[in-house]
C-alpha cells in the first residue's frame, strides 16, 4: 500500500520537476492525470519515457463543443512502477493540429490516424495520417464530433423496416391494456377497506 | 485379362465404396455417443455424398476439372486390383503390392495438379503437406513390407494371406508385433487421421488442397477418398491380419480396424508437418529395421 | 369408383420430370445442410452449445465447413457493419448453388440495439436474400435449432428461394448495395 502511495510521489516530484501542470488529478493508487499546456506534452512524453514510461496505452480525444475545444488524452503505463499516467491537453476546435509523437512512441501511429479518422485532428509529423485505418469510404463530419447526429445518418443510408399495423378492431371492448388500466384503478380504490 | 475381370474389378471398387461410406456414416454415430449426444444417421455420408453431386459448382479451368477426374479415375484403377478375400481376386494373380504402391500416387498427383491449377495459396500449402507426409510414413512401412515379403516368399496379396492362413504361422500382427505396430502407425498416416491430420486441417489453412472445390468437383473427391481409405485399410487387413477366407470375417476384420484407428483419432490433437515427419523418422524407422534385422537375420519370428 | 380398365401409365411432361429430381435433389440436400459460419457479430456464441452434445447439430445432418465454396448455408450471426458486409457479399456470390441464408439475433431483423448507429446496417434482407430470421437477443439456443428446423421444411415445401430471387432481382440489390455501402468492391492497405 505505501509502495504504491510513493509511486504516485515519485510520479508527482518527477513531473512538477520539468512542467507545472494547470490541473493534478489523483483518481486512486494506480492512476493519476495531468492537464498540462499544448507546447509541453512532448517534453514530458520524453521525459517520462525515459523514467520507465515506456507503454503508450491509449491516445485519444474529447470534444467540448461549449469551450470550442478539443481535448487531447494520452494514457501511458510503467510495468515496473504501475501507474497509468494521463496527459489531457486542449487545443483548438476550429483548426485542429498537434505535433505528431511517433519519434517518441513509435506505435502511436496506428493512433493517431485513428483520432484523425474520427475527430478531424490533424497530426503534422505522422506521414500518413490521413490514410483511412477503420472507416472506409466515409463521406461525412468524423462521426465522434458532438455535432454528428448518427442516428439521421443511419435513417438517410440505411433503409429501415416498416412495421404496418394492418388490424382494425371490430367489436366495441376496450383493449387489453385498457382493460389492465380499468382493472389497476379499481383495485386502487378498493385499498383501505372502501367499499364501493 | 478378360473383360470378366475387369467387371469383377468394377464391381470390387463398387463395393468398397459403398462399404467404406457405410462404415464411415457408423463410425461417425460411435464417436458421436463416446461425446455423450446422439450421432448421425448411417447413411449420412451417402447423403453428403449425392448433396454434393447435386449443386452447381464452379470452375476455375479444365486443368481444375481434368485433375479431380485423373484422380478418381486412378483410384477406381487401384481398386479394381485389391482381393476381398484369399480365394477371390478380380484379377487373378496380378494383385501384387507394388501395384497398388504405385497406382494410389496417381490419385495424390491427380489432386495435386487440380488442386494447383486453382490458383488458391491454400491449396499449394496442403498440398505440399500431403505429399511431404507421405515422404514421412512410406519409408518405415516399406521396411515392414519388405520383411513381410521375404518371409512370404512372395508379393502377391494372395499369397501372403494364403501363408498366414496355414496352420503353424501366426498373422504377421503376432509374428512380428513391433512391425505390427509400425505398420499401424502408418495406417494412421495414410488414412489422414489425427493426429496426422495436417494436410486437410480445417481451421488453420482451411481445408488445404479442397479449399476451392464446390459441388461436382467436390463430391467426386469424396467419392476418391473413400475408395483411397478403402484400399489402405484392405491392405492393412491382408497384409498384417491374415486376410480373410470368407467375406463375413473380412467385413468383421475391416470394421475393427478402421474403428480402433477412429477411437484413437478422435482423442488426439494435430502435429505439425514438422513434427509429423519427425515423428515418423525417429521411433517408427528403428523398430521397423530393427524388426527387420530380427526377423530375417536371426529368425526370430513368434 | 375407380375404373377396373387397365391405362397405361401417362407420359410426364418434361416439368414434372425436372420437378421430380428436383425433389429428389431437395431431399439430399436438406437432410446434410453444411454450414459456413460467419461470426460477424455477438449471436455467434449459441453455436457452439447447437452444435455439441447439448442440442446436438449433427443428428439433422449439419456441420461445419471452412470455406465458402465447400458450404450450403450462409450464418450470418448478429450485426453487420459496413466493412463486413462488403466482405459477406463477397463471400456469399462465391458459394455455389442452391445456397441459404440464415440470419441470427434481431440486428439483421432491424438494426437490433444498433439501430441508429453510423456504422451498422439495419435490414439485411435489403442486401442479399434472406431465408429465415431467427428472432432474439440473443436468441435461445433452442430457437436457433428451431430456425434450422424451419428452413429445412421450408428447403422441402420449395419456398427457400432465396438464391433464385438474387439472380432474378440482381439489379436492385446491387442498387441497394451501392446506395448504402458505396461501393462493394474493397480498397485496403490488403487489397491495392
Amino acid at each position: 500500500m505505501t509502495n504504491s502511495m510513493s509511486n504516485i510521489e515519485f510520479v508527482n516530484t518527477l513531473v512538477n520537476k520539468h512542467v507545472k501542470p494547470l490541473v493534478t488529478d489523483i483518481i486512486d493508487q494506480f492512476q493519476v492525470g495531468y492537464v498540462v499546456d499544448q507546447n509541453e506534452i512532448h517534453l514530458l512524453l520524453s521525459a517520462l519515457k525515459n523514467e520507465g514510461w515506456i507503454q503508450m496505452s491509449y491516445l485519444s480525444a474529447v470534444d467540448w463543443p461549449e469551450e470550442n475545444k478539443f481535448e487531447v488524452v494520452y494514457v501511458i503505463f510503467n510495468w515496473d512502477k504501475p501507474v497509468y499516467i494521463q496527459l489531457r491537453t486542449k487545443i483548438d476546435r476550429t483548426n485542429p493540429s498537434m505535433d505528431s509523437i511517433i519519434q517518441i512512441y513509435p506505435g502511436a501511429k496506428y493512433y493517431e490516424r485513428e483520432c484523425h479518422e474520427f475527430f478531424g485532428i490533424a497530426f503534422p509529423g505522422n506521414p500518413d495520417y490521413e490514410k483511412q485505418l477503420i472507416l472506409e469510404q466515409w463521406d461525412d463530419i468524423p462521426p465522434l464530433r458532438k455535432d454528428f447526429d448518427p442516428q439521421a445518418y443511419s435513417d438517410r443510408k440505411f433503409p429501415q423496416r416498416t412495421y404496418t399495423e394492418d388490424y382494425s378492431v371490430t367489436n366495441n371492448e376496450p383493449s387489453k391494456a385498457e382493460k389492465r388500466k380499468l382493472r389497476k384503478q379499481r383495485a386502487e380504490s378498493l385499498k383501505g377497506g372502501k367499499k364501493q | 485379362m478378360t473383360i470378366v475381370n475387369v467387371l469383377l474389378g468394377v464391381s470390387v471398387a463398387f463395393f468398397g465404396f459403398v462399404l467404406q461410406t457405410s462404415i464411415a456414416g457408423v463410425n461417425r454415430k460411435v464417436i458421436a455417443r463416446l461425446q455423450k449426444r446422439q450421432g448421425p444417421r448411417w447413411y449420412q455420408e451417402f447423403l453428403d455424398i449425392f448433396k454434393l453431386l447435386s449443386k452447381r459448382s464452379v470452375s476455375h479451368g479444365w486443368i481444375f476439372d481434368f485433375g479431380v477426374i485423373m484422380a478418381l479415375g486412378g483410384i477406381i484403377a487401384t481398386a479394381m486390383f485389391m482381393p476381398l478375400t484369399s480365394t477371390f481376386s478380380p484379377f487373378g494373380a496380378s494383385d501384387n503390392f507394388f501395384i497398388f504402391v504405385y497406382l494410389l500416387a496417381v490419385g495424390m498427383l491427380g489432386m495435386a495438379m487440380s488442386a494447383s491449377g486453382s490458383g488458391n495459396p491454400w491449396a499449394s500449402i496442403g498440398v505440399m503437406r500431403a505429399l511431404t507426409t507421405m515422404l514421412a510414413y512410406e519409408v518405415p512401412f516399406l521396411v515392414v513390407v519388405l520383411t513381410i515379403i521375404k518371409l512370404s516368399g512372395s508379393s502377391s496379396l494372395t499369397a501372403i494371406q494364403l501363408f498366414q492362413q496355414t496352420s503353424g504361422n501366426n498373422w504377421f500382427l503376432i509374428a512380428l508385433p513391433i512391425g505390427g505396430i509400425v505398420g499401424f502407425l502408418a495406417l494412421m498416416g495414410m488414412l489422414g487421421k489425427k493426429p496426422f491430420e495436417t494436410y486437410i486441417a480445417p481451421g488453420e489453412i482451411a481445408s488445404g488442397p479442397m479449399v476451392e472445390y464446390g459441388g461436382k468437383q467436390l463430391g467426386m473427391l469424396f467419392i476418391m477418398h473413400e475408395i483411397t481409405v478403402f484400399i489402405e485399410v484392405s491392405l492393412f487387413v491382408h497384409l498384417f491380419l491374415g486376410g480373410a477366407s470368407n467375406i463375413f470375417e473380412f467385413l468383421l476384420k475391416y470394421f475393427l480396424v478402421y474403428t480402433f484407428a477412429n477411437l484413437i483419432s478422435n482423442v488426439n490433437g494435430r502435429f505439425k508437418i514438422d513434427q509429423v515427419v519427425k515423428f515418423y523418422y525417429k521411433w517408427p524407422l528403428i523398430m521397423a529395421v530393427f524388426q527387420a534385422v530380427i526377423a530375417i537375420y536371426f529368425g526370430w519370428v513368434i | 369408383m375407380k375404373s377396373t380398365k387397365f391405362s397405361p401409365a401417362t407420359k410426364l411432361s418434361k416439368a414434372e420430370v425436372d420437378r421430380k429430381w428436383w425433389e429428389i435433389g431437395d431431399f439430399f440436400r436438406r437432410n446434410s445442410l453444411w454450414m459456413l459460419m460467419y461470426c460477424t457479430g455477438c449471436c455467434a456464441i449459441e453455436l457452439p452449445p447447437a452444435m455439441t452434445s447439448a442440442y446436438d447439430m449433427e443428428r439433422l445432418g449439419m456441420g461445419p465447413m471452412a470455406t465458402p465454396r465447400q458450404a450450403d448455408i450462409l450464418l450470418v450471426s448478429g450485426y453487420l457493419s459496413l466493412k463486413t458486409l462488403r466482405r459477406l457479399i463477397y463471400t456469399y456470390e462465391q458459394m455455389s448453388e442452391p445456397r441459404y441464408v440464415v440470419a441470427l439475433g434481431s440486428c439483421p431483423i432491424n438494426g437490433g440495439i444498433y439501430h441508429d448507429s453510423h456504422a451498422v446496417i439495419n435490414q439485411l434482407d435489403q442486401y442479399i436474400p434472406v431465408d429465415v430470421y431467427v428472432a432474439g437477443c440473443m436468441p435461445n439456443t433452442e430457437s436457433v435449432m428451431n430456425g434450422f428446423v424451419d428452413l429445412m421444411g421450408q428447403i422441402k415445401n420449395k419456398k427457400a428461394n432465396g438464391w433464385k430471387h438474387y439472380h432474378e432481382h440482381f439489379a436492385w440489390y446491387k442498387a441497394n448495395q451501392i446506395t448504402s455501402l458505396g461501393e462493394v468492391d474493397v480498397h485496403d492497405e490488403f487489397h491495392e
